[in-house]
């Protein structure tokens, strides 16, 4: 079971677009849409990938393996910004 | 996802950083200080102000906040507030000269977890750094890096390239990394406040410039995953072209709780002893298409002396 989390001075907050994520140790910003918004938000809650894709799947009435690479693809992204760790 | 530094400031409903000049008081004369510091200002934000501020800060969800001055560390409850950020899961920094940071205010430091400590050294000996900031003494500075570096707190250290000190350059990087810093800052001296009125002494030529951009490429890639060397190569009147377009997302506190449209313009969009984070922010949003602001900078662009203005603060709401 992988388990990820934000690094220590990563700041989210939610905006009507989406979620801002702000790196402010780099002093850098990114922003993402409301998928992006309920991954980072679920990943705050400290839930494994596994149980991230059951419960967006749940969400969007979408197929698990689909929601998967949606999850899989914004994880890599803010992976390789250094903004989570495993 | 997108890596936005141009975020449009309208789709957000407060700002993600916060500048706040807690206090105009100072040690130091320094012959380059944007903000003309070593005297107190009228008007001050009481403590009960303050703490509103810092709750609004809060309620906001603002993430990030840093503390300058004057000299942050002469605030008579700045512990008090940095508690109070820190406790509510607000990420700060505080920018200081270093010289009063002893075994107990580092001991404080740590404890606050703080995102780092940034402290102003402009010199690799003590000639340039005491020449530049007047009354001010580079081995406490340096003292208070080991001291800090010690403990465990995350240390920055800015670096503002002068006539005096800019050929200091990569001994300076050098230095910073041997005292174990995060990361060291630079870029072009901004022409306002006493640095607009010592310009002719300050200012380094184009030559002596272009050795200094050199010197800092040579220098990122070989502190590359080592150190941070952040340098900024535009200057305020670039700076300025480009904020008019792209505001940041960002307000600028003075300690009277006025708020600054930004640091080289002389217009203030609110005053928190009056009006809500809230409302100061949606004045913020609107102030860079008023047409006086637009103007100033304008003929701003045309006449740079204009830049020793920046001081003298115009009230864009009344």
């Amino acid at each position: 079971m992988i388990k990820m989390k934000l690094k220590e001075f990563v700041k989210t907050r939610n905006e009507k677009f989406g979620v801002v994520i702000f790196d402010t140790l780099k002093e850098k910003v990114f922003v993402a849409n409301e998928t992006g918004k309920d991954i980072v938000d679920l990943l705050q809650k400290g839930y494994s990938l596994e149980n991230m894709i059951q419960s967006l799947s749940d969400l969007y009435n979408k197929e698990p393996a689909e929601i998967k690479k949606d999850i899989l693809s914004f994880l890599d992204s803010l992976k390789s910004n250094s903004l989570i760790e495993v | 996802m997108d890596k936005n530094n141009m975020i449009d400031i309208y789709d957000l409903d407060a700002p993600l950083f916060i500048a706040w000049q807690i206090n105009a008081e100072c040690n130091l004369g320094c012959l380059h200080c944007c903000e003309e510091a070593g005297h107190s200002m009228p008007d001050k934000l009481s403590r009960e102000e303050t703490f509103n501020v810092l709750k609004q800060i809060v309620d906001l969800k603002i993430p990030y906040v840093a503390f300058s001055g004057g000299e942050p560390l002469l605030h008579p409850y700045i512990f008090e507030m940095c508690e109070f950020l820190r406790k509510n899961s607000v990420n700060l920094k505080i920018e200081t000269n270093g010289e009063y940071i002893d075994e107990e205010k580092a001991d404080k430091m740590l404890s606050l977890n703080l995102r780092s400590v940034q402290i102003s050294l402009d010199g690799v000996t003590p000639s340039a750094h005491e020449k530049l900031r007047l009354g001010g003494n580079w081995k406490k500075a340096t003292n208070a890096c080991r001291l800090l570096k010690s403990k465990g707190v995350n240390i920055e250290i800015v670096f503002v390239p002068t006539k005096f000190n800019i050929h200091e350059i990569g001994q300076i990087i050098d230095f910073a990394y041997s005292l174990g810093v995060y990361g060291i800052y630079t870029g072009k001296i901004m022409r306002i406040g006493r640095a607009a009125k010592n310009w002719d002494i300050l200012c380094p030529s184009d030559q002596e410039y272009k050795t200094f951009f050199d010197t800092l490429n040579e220098k990122v890639k070989q502190y590359e995953g080592k150190m941070k060397v952040y340098f900024y190569p535009y200057d305020v009147i670039e700076e300025l072209k480009y904020r008019r377009m792209f505001p940041a997302a960002s307000l600028l506190v003075i300690p009277n709780g006025k708020v600054k449209l930004i640091g080289p313009l002389p217009f203030l969009c609110g005053d928190l002893k009056k009006q809500k984070l809230t409302q100061v922010w949606k004045n913020y949003r609107t102030s860079w298409q008023k047409p006086e602001v637009q103007e100033f900078i304008n003929r701003l662009l045309e006449n740079p002396k204009l830049l020793a203005e920046s001081n003298k603060w115009i009230e864009l709401f009344h």
